[in-house]
């Protein structure tokens, strides 16, 4: 009973990591209708640059991490710049290319900066586990799940309340709308993926603290994106409820499968929520509209 | 297309033949020619390489029709044609089928499985395609690897005897190349001929718009269920050469970044079209080819990156390439082709 019960604790906690980073992809979404296959790969990114500065470089973590924080900023920027840019109005089959490109060029990269044998990431967060009562939690995850939270109710909050925020949203809503209404379609796309660079270094740092990593890792892209999904792309609070449900699903299917097919089950079950999500409600529980279809 | 000069259609087959001219007519057989004569003057390592090429044009013409033709961005290809390799590889192990059985009812089990996707896409568009055919990917290796250990060997894979018929042995490459050269004939003959047929253009109208493609009449759920089918089918056949040609399957030889590889082919050929397919093929293994070539070379300049350099350079290579494309030349190589082709025809005239 108390691992059942561990297993949906740490499943919820998994499951606000993975609605932390694809918070960087709904914002993405939300502003330039631009599914960022790339995220997974832009977490890694923030990860091997504060591995480079504290541990290669051997600066202060509270330096590494401000100074792998602007560099990601500074990413974003670019790829917007140089690589979305061009494509603004393109077809969709362009777009999600793109982005797959970016996906397996970074990735490239990264080994070729980084190499490919497994570094340990510095442990940023204590290591020490939270214990309460019978359960063992991982002080990293749960952090993170705290930092996802604020971080979930800051954005939206910046996306309804603030001026700049709603000026984003209706970008997001039309792009002909918007640039008839004066507003600035470039810097508001440009601005989400500075954010949404920012948003992936928080998540590796939540994500990896004190575990080896390696090019793999950037796995995490694609597991998040059933929690992108539910919420429905557009949604930023709806991303929380999201990765909660997500997460104890992928901790009860676990619990339960993992015996039978002698593990593995963690891995694969968010791909088949995905199917599940998109067969039965496409446009996720708390997005816009429906999904264009015939 | 403009046409040479004094060359006129004044029947409907006509105009839509695809060789019109007694050069295109000289040329086709000397392509034929040459490639039916390459291995007995070429070299072998040529040879391999031609065969994977081959395979490959296989799969990608397949994919040309789901992806380029009816617009249904496929990323699970390689998935596809893995289960055409096992299900090819299981029948002949484990029930004796002669390969010539074998392969195409790898064909048909990659296109039913194809086919689930198409009952997706009937209900979802666009990148939620994309992720669809993601999830197979991951799917297809999980279920791949958790299956029972008789059926498809797990992580261990299957070990194939070489194709035979009767006492004769494709066991050396020459006979696997003029198996496949044989084969890929006859599958890229077939596809040029279904895409200017009704269901060709079925496709291509519901690629353009599938709401106007519904008000015309045409029967866009069983037609996107048909383009899955078909590139299914082309990628189990192509699965299932690769399973007779390497004689070894293992799942981790169909991966999610094999499919993005074919999809960088069509982009780098030319969507919508197979000749764009064929050429995108081409280019791509010669890339590859030569970033391999250059291996020890490059691990040479970059020592830190170790022996992952071919594979490091092989995912800056394909990601490079298809940004560049999808920024630069969207239309592909074969867009590229045709105007230096009409150029010539109207020479010297501007126009």
């Amino acid at each position: 009973m108390i691992s059942f019960f561990t297993h949906i604790i740490n499943g919820a906690l998994t499951g606000l990591l993975y609605a932390l980073v694809a918070m960087g992809f709904s914002i993405i979404y939300r502003s330039g209708k631009v599914f960022n296959f790339a995220q997974g790969e832009m977490v890694l990114v923030g990860a091997f640059l504060v591995w480079s500065f504290g541990m290669a470089l051997e600066l202060p973590l509270w330096l590494s991490v401000l100074l792998a924080l602007g560099i990601s900023m500074a990413l974003g920027l670019l790829i917007e710049r140089f690589v979305l840019r061009p494509l603004i109005g393109e077809e969709l089959f362009a777009l999600v290319m793109v982005t797959i490109g970016l996906l397996i060029f970074i990735r490239g990269a990264i080994l070729v900066i980084w190499g490919a044998e497994i570094r340990f990431f510095p442990a940023i967060i204590p290591m020490q586990a939270i214990i309460i009562g019978p359960f063992v939690l991982d002080r990293a995850l749960v952090y993170g799940a705290g930092l996802t939270i604020v971080i979930a109710l800051l954005v939206s909050r910046f996306f309804n309340r603030t001026r700049m925020g709603l000026e984003m949203t209706a970008v997001a809503e039309d792009h002909q709308i918007a640039l008839s209404l004066g507003l600035t379609v470039k810097r508001s796309i440009a601005l989400s993926w500075v954010v949404s660079g920012v948003l992936s270094t928080l998540a590796a740092i939540i994500f990896l603290n004190g575990r080896g990593m390696s090019f793999m890792a950037s796995d995490i892209g694609f597991a998040a994106l059933p929690v992108a999904l539910l919420a429905g792309l557009e949604s930023i609070g709806g991303l929380v409820i999201a990765g909660l449900i997500v997460g104890v699903c992928i901790g009860v299917a676990a619990f339960f499968l993992d015996p039978i097919f002698q593990g593995g089950v963690a891995t694969v079950f968010p791909f088949i929520i995905m199917i599940i999500i998109l067969l039965i409600r496409p446009s996720g529980l708390f997005g816009w509209k429906t999904i264009d279809k015939v | 297309m403009t046409l040479p000069g004094s060359v006129f259609s004044e029947t409907y087959s006509q105009d839509q033949a695809y060789i019109r001219t007694r050069p295109q007519w000289l040329g086709l057989v000397a392509l034929l020619t040459g490639l039916f004569l390459f291995p007995l003057f070429g070299n072998e390592g040529l040879t391999g390489i031609l065969i994977v090429a081959g395979i490959m044009v296989i799969s990608v013409v397949g994919l040309q029709i789901t992806t380029g033709y009816s617009g249904q961005i496929n990323l699970g290809q390689s998935a596809f044609m893995g289960v055409g390799a096992f299900i090819c590889g299981a029948l002949a192990l484990h029930l004796d089928f002669p390969f010539w059985i074998a392969i195409p009812l790898g064909g048909v089990a990659a296109a039913l499985f194809g086919s689930i996707f198409g009952i997706a896409a009937v209900r979802i568009k666009g990148f939620y395609m994309a992720l669809t055919t993601i999830a197979a990917q991951y799917i297809f290796s999980f279920v791949m690897l958790k299956l029972p250990k008789e059926w498809f060997g797990q992580s261990a894979g299957l070990k194939l005897e070489p194709a035979s018929f009767g006492d004769f042995s494709f066991d050396t490459d020459m006979r696997m190349y003029y198996l496949i050269l044989v084969v890929a004939i006859i599958m890229v003959y077939g596809a040029w001929n279904l895409v200017r047929s009704k269901a060709g253009r079925a496709l291509v109208a519901i690629r353009d718009n599938d709401n106007a493609a519904e008000i015309i009449g045409i029967d866009v759920t069983t037609y996107k269920m048909v383009a899955f089918l078909i590139g299914g089918f082309y990628a189990g056949i192509a699965g299932g050469l690769w399973a007779y040609y390497i004689r070894y399957i293992q799942v981790d030889q169909f991966t999610l970044f094999l499919s993005v590889w074919y999809v960088g082919m069509l982009i780098v050929g030319g969507m919508g079209s197979i000749l764009g397919a064929i050429i995108g093929t081409f280019v791509i293994r010669i890339l590859q080819e030569i970033v391999t070539h250059m291996g020890p070379q490059l691990a040479d300049a970059l020592p830190q990156v170790g022996g992952h350099i071919v594979f490091a350079s092989m995912n800056m290579l394909l990601g490079a390439v298809i940004i560049l494309f999808v920024i630069f030349e969207p239309r592909g190589l074969v867009h590229r082709w045709n105007i230096i082709k009409e150029s010539f025809r109207i020479w010297p005239f501007p126009h």
